[in-house]
């Protein structure tokens, strides 16, 4: 599986008016497509830090020291603000923990749900406008190169077939978008009628007016070639018109019978439409932009089969295999060119081993490798290749890290020589002062150093391993992927976002997060919804734009066990529906059983241990883990809970070694003085614990733990529903 | 003071309506001296307006509440809707007799009908006496579900947790700081605290400030109205334990009020699980846990999240719709004893069906 977000030496802390506070203290992770990563921990370890980091939307008095998140050829931390803007929502979507406190008060839910639809459909569809033009340039260059071998008339054709490909790729929208309009028009004709008819049999004999006026224009709409149209389109106008000529937009008492004996016929006609299938707009247009005939008269699933079978014929089997040996061409070109770039990293690697960096010769040398690896860089595939897209930022801010702490560290030493002189000084008379020395804010430049070392070393592996794999890359796969991001693209820069559409799409979300009476709902407040409701809402909104990756802060805390376990559920659908990747953070562990694939433990800012669900609930190794899992009483436990003594500790002044040797009755020395790198279990589980080193005192897990996993083992998952 | 195992307080066809709202409908439970009673269900079912009910933060609608075998607090609707039933009932026979046309009975019924009402008003006046004479009940403590919510942000903590020991007429300033050290120190805070004010704790402190609060008055029973809610994990095992350490040493008895089921199955010796203002069921817990009767105890046991993803793959969520579950149109349900000491609330099929299934 790829990744698809991936966290390096991440650390972050925050300015306040005591010192430096370190939130986060280097922890790396990756996110794997279409997976469940939990990171669980109390209260101040990070976790939400990490999340917003994520988004980019850290508090202002936050310092980003090192690291990078590595998002679709991105490095999140160096994005600029205006970048971020298409990724925040539209590819990264968080789900909030209160969900009163997330929406607004005084904005129906409808205009809440709409609104970054409205507000984000410009900008979209000129993002998409230059990806699928620049992108279509690319390929159609890489056509000709391979294929035309010099013959102008070959190159022409190709060319010329790429163009054709934009052009009826538009066509089709526009006929989408008008099916769309009248499918939607019809739809609320038929929720209109059923409402009238409805009264009107309710109080038969009083004497009440009803507008129809709705009606009449939403039917009105309805006309399009694959909704309503040929005899049912006849019959439709001929119904409107008489009962417009028995109502006048208004049904009195007097004429109940005429009026609904016309909207029942209205109805089922509506209804009917309804339930025919949705034609494949995509070959349509094709067919009536090249074909130059009329479209074919029969039933819509016969008209598919044609259309797909014409397109495939006439275009979609040729343009796939020119398509593809473009690719594969490509892709050899490029990997001629990644050969070189190695070399090239090689040649100039020797500068940065020296004891100390030069600042011209490095930036040179960089310079020179950020040339070669830019060359590389194959952009016509689809999949960013992000090691090698961020490979110039990184670089760059790893060299500007080292150089810029350079001058920084001399006046950070003295200050803080000068502070601890003075703290002597006040020791050595026997007062005790009530201040505290400041730690030094020195760079750590032996780290930097390590920094610009591994951004090198990354990159390195990173080619070999791809020229490694080289061979057994799928072209067939890479081509599909192509077309349908052509067919993404032309349909996201056509599809103008109507307040209309909006509603449409708003309401189709409603109703796949569990919402019924969709229609009802959408034009209530907040404050008409339950807690359960109102989180179906957020997650609605976050899923407007169709994100890959949804962050959830603690969704279901506010809530109460039944309705916990119906949003978990929601949840865990929607990921396979969507094939979401989902990072999950929560202070519970009994939450993350049902949901996670890969579970991080965090603590004062660390990742303390990690492994599959299996291996955190079954074989846990962290003393913080034990403790966490101790804590939790489930229904069998009598014996007294193991509650953790004490508090995190205050993250000015982080501990030296294991920050949870303080209230770890298994600490050993070493805890207090160093600490603990990961230690590897198995493939999939590490922890960072000096008990797991070889020469540790063998130590076993409380036993409220290991009973558990014993019993749990026993019962061998036995479901509870009998 | 009356002996372990020994009634504390009763509370007979509690009902507490809001307007129309029937937050609490006719819920009845007694609690023994030195045990830990659990109130479960899920948001809005009234399990925080019974805690609030019995420590008379409302003035209850109908019913008792009895303490130590006093009445604590009545409400009197059941009083006039008993006078009201009666005089209809009167009506009807009164119409039917006129046309028979002997007098003497009409007289008779109508004499026997007087008594009635003037029984009923003895009663309602009695109730209206013993709530108003117990307007405060110094001995049922209270704590609350937000720690920060419920501390008074302007006052130290010294000043919050005496402000019970100051209202009940203690002047002795040196005798009232005593005893705030003293319950500081039971719930494993220091004695400087006492000059600091809440933003400064931890949030397992600050619910350890609103515990102390509540013990100084030295209380008899404390509704602990969902204290772990809103705490981590690792800090709901320090004030878990800290009631249990607390109930031990003091010999408290306990209202638990939650919606986490495990950690009220850890803590409680009985629990009663409320479905919309509803009492369904009452046992000890492990009877409960292990015999659910009630299809909404079951739903509710099957929402339980494990720490084990093996169980929790398979694991199948009931749904509760009471509609479907239940046929009350002919026979109304009361809360029946179905097993000593395991109470349902249930019709007479019901009743045969549960009991049924627990024999077998």
């Amino acid at each position: 599986m790829e990744n698809k977000l991936s966290v390096n030496n991440l650390v972050i802390s925050f300015r306040t008016p005591g010192g430096k506070v370190q939130a986060v203290r280097n922890i790396s992770f990756d996110l794997k497509e279409g997976e469940t990563l939990a990171v669980v921990g109390e209260s101040g370890s990070g976790k939400s830090v990490t999340s917003k980091a994520i988004l980019g939307i850290l508090a202002g008095n936050s310092i980003i020291e090192s690291g990078s998140i590595i998002y679709d050829g991105m490095d999140l931390l160096k994005v600029s603000e205006e970048d971020f803007y298409r990724i925040r929502g539209d590819k990264i979507a968080m789900i909030f923990q209160d969900p009163l406190s997330s929406l607004n008060p005084i904005m129906r839910i409808g205009k809440q749900l709409t609104e970054a639809m409205l507000l984000k459909g410009k900008a979209r569809q000129k993002a998409s406008r230059t990806a699928f033009n620049s992108t279509l340039a690319l390929l159609s260059q890489a056509m000709v190169d391979s294929q035309a071998g010099g013959n102008a008339a070959r190159a022409e054709e190709l060319k010329s077939m790429c163009k054709n490909f934009d052009k009826f790729e538009f066509k089709h929208i526009e006929l989408e978008q008008a099916y769309n309009v009248a499918h939607e028009a019809a739809v609320e004709a038929v929720d209109e009628i059923k409402e009238v008819l409805f009264y009107i049999e309710k109080n038969a004999f009083e004497d009440q007016k009803y507008t129809i006026k709705e009606i009449v224009r939403l039917a009105g709409q309805t006309g399009n070639d694959y909704v309503v149209c040929g005899k049912d389109l006849e019959a439709l106008k001929q119904l409107l018109g008489e009962l417009k000529k028995v109502s006048g937009g208004e049904i009195h008492s007097g004429k109940y019978t005429e009026t609904t004996r016309i909207l029942k016929e209205l109805q089922a006609i509506l209804e009917k439409a309804l339930k025919t299938e949705e034609p494949d707009f995509f070959d349509m247009g094709y067919y009536i932009t090249f074909s130059g005939q009329p479209l074919p008269q029969m039933p819509v699933s016969e008209l598919n089969d044609f259309l797909k079978k014409y397109t495939k014929e006439n275009f979609m089997d040729k343009f796939h295999a020119c398509a593809k040996e473009a690719l594969a061409y490509s892709a050899k070109q490029h990997d001629e060119r990644k050969k070189e770039a190695l070399q090239v990293i090689a040649e100039n690697y020797e500068v940065f081993t020296k004891e100390t960096l030069d600042k011209k010769e490095c930036s040179e040398a960089a310079a020179a490798m950020v040339r070669a690896v830019e060359g590389s860089i194959d952009r016509l595939e689809i999949r960013k290749d992000s090691v090698a897209y961020t490979f110039k930022s990184s670089i760059r801010a790893a060299l500007h890290t080292y150089f810029e702490g350079i001058p920084k560290n001399k006046k950070a030493a003295a200050v803080h020589k000068k502070q601890q002189a003075k703290y002597d000084k006040l020791t050595a008379r026997g007062k005790q002062p009530s201040w505290k020395v400041a730690p030094s804010t020195a760079v750590d430049l032996e780290l930097a150093k390590d920094n610009v070392d591994a951004v090198i070393k990354r990159m390195e592996n990173h080619y070999k391993e791809l020229l490694a794999n080289g061979a057994s890359r799928n072209f067939d796969e890479e081509t599909e992927a192509l077309i349908a991001f052509f067919r993404e693209n032309a349909s996201s820069v056509v599809l103008k976002v109507s307040k209309s559409m909006a509603k449409y799409k708003a309401l189709k979300l409603m109703e796949e997060v569990g919402i019924s009476d969709t229609r009802k709902r959408y034009r209530q407040y907040p404050f008409e919804f339950s807690g359960g409701m109102r989180q179906r809402i957020v997650i609605a909104i976050a899923l407007a734009a169709n994100p890959d990756i949804l962050i959830c802060d603690e969704p279901t805390t506010a809530l109460d066990v039944t309705i916990q376990a119906q949003i978990l559920e929601l949840i865990n659908k929607l990921k396979a529906d969507r094939n979401l990747s989902i990072i999950f953070i929560t202070h519970d562990l009994g939450v993350v059983a049902n949901m996670a694939d890969r579970i991080a433990v965090m603590y004062a800012g660390k990742i303390v241990e990690t492994g599959t669900s299996e291996d955190i609930f079954y074989s846990p190794a962290h003393p913080y883990t034990w403790a966490l899992l101790s804590a939790m009483p489930d229904l069998e436990t009598n014996e007294r809970l193991e509650a953790i003594p004490g508090t995190p500790p205050n993250m000015i002044y982080p501990p030296v070694g294991d920050a949870f040797a303080d209230r770890n009755k298994y600490a050993l020395k070493i805890d207090f003085e160093a600490q603990p790198p990961m230690f590897k279990i198995s493939e999939t589980h590490a922890a960072a614990t000096w008990l797991l080193h070889p020469s540790a005192p063998k130590v076993e897990p409380p036993k409220i733990i290991t009973e558990r996993i014993a019993r749990m083992k026993a019962k061998g998952g036995a479901s509870n529903a009998e | 003071m009356p002996n372990k195992g020994e009634t504390l307080l009763r509370v007979e066809h509690l009902c507490q309506y809001f307007k129309t709202n029937k937050a609490v409908d006719d819920v009845s439970f007694e609690i023994k001296k030195g045990e830990v009673f659990g109130l479960v269900g899920e948001s809005g079912c009234g399990k925080t307006t019974t805690g609030r009910s019995i420590i008379k933060l409302y003035d209850i609608t109908s019913g008792d509440i009895y303490f130590k075998g006093e009445r604590i607090a009545a409400g009197t609707l059941s009083y006039r809707n008993h006078i009201k039933e009666a005089k209809k009932k009167y009506k009807e026979e009164a119409e039917a007799l006129k046309k028979s046309g002997s007098a003497d009975v009409l007289n008779a019924k109508k004499a026997e009908l007087d008594a009635y009402i003037a029984e009923q008003k003895k009663q309602m006046q009695e109730a209206r006496r013993d709530h108003k004479k117990h307007k405060t009940v110094t001995e049922i403590q209270m704590i609350f579900q937000d720690p920060i919510a419920s501390l008074d942000p302007r006052m130290t903590v010294g000043q919050i947790i005496a402000e019970g020991l100051v209202i009940r007429g203690e002047k002795d300033k040196a005798k009232i700081n005593e005893k705030v050290y003293e319950v500081l120190e039971m719930v494993g805070l220091v004695r400087e605290h006492a000059e600091r004010y809440p933003h400064e704790f931890s949030g397992g402190q600050r619910q350890r400030i609103g515990v102390a609060r509540a013990v100084i008055m030295n209380p008899e029973l404390i509704i602990a109205d969902e204290p772990v809610s809103a705490l981590d994990v690792s800090i709901q095992a320090q004030v878990i334990n800290l009631l249990d350490d607390l109930r031990h040493k003091m010999g408290l008895t306990v209202m638990f009020v939650a919606h986490d089921l495990s950690v009220v199955k850890y803590f409680s010796d009985r629990i009663g699980v409320m479905y919309y203002g509803k009492l369904v069921e009452l046992a000890t817990s492990d009877e409960l846990f292990k015999h659910p009767l009630h299809p909404y105890t079951r739903s509710l046991l099957s929402a339980i999240p494990m720490p084990d993803p093996d169980y929790e793959k398979q694991r199948k969520r009931i749904t509760y719709v009471p509609l479907k579950e239940h046929d009350y149109s002919t026979d109304l349900p009361s809360l029946q004893e179905v097993l000593p000491g395991h109470f349902v609330h249930c019709n007479k099929a019901e009743f045969e069906k549960y009991r049924k299934e627990v024999q077998e």
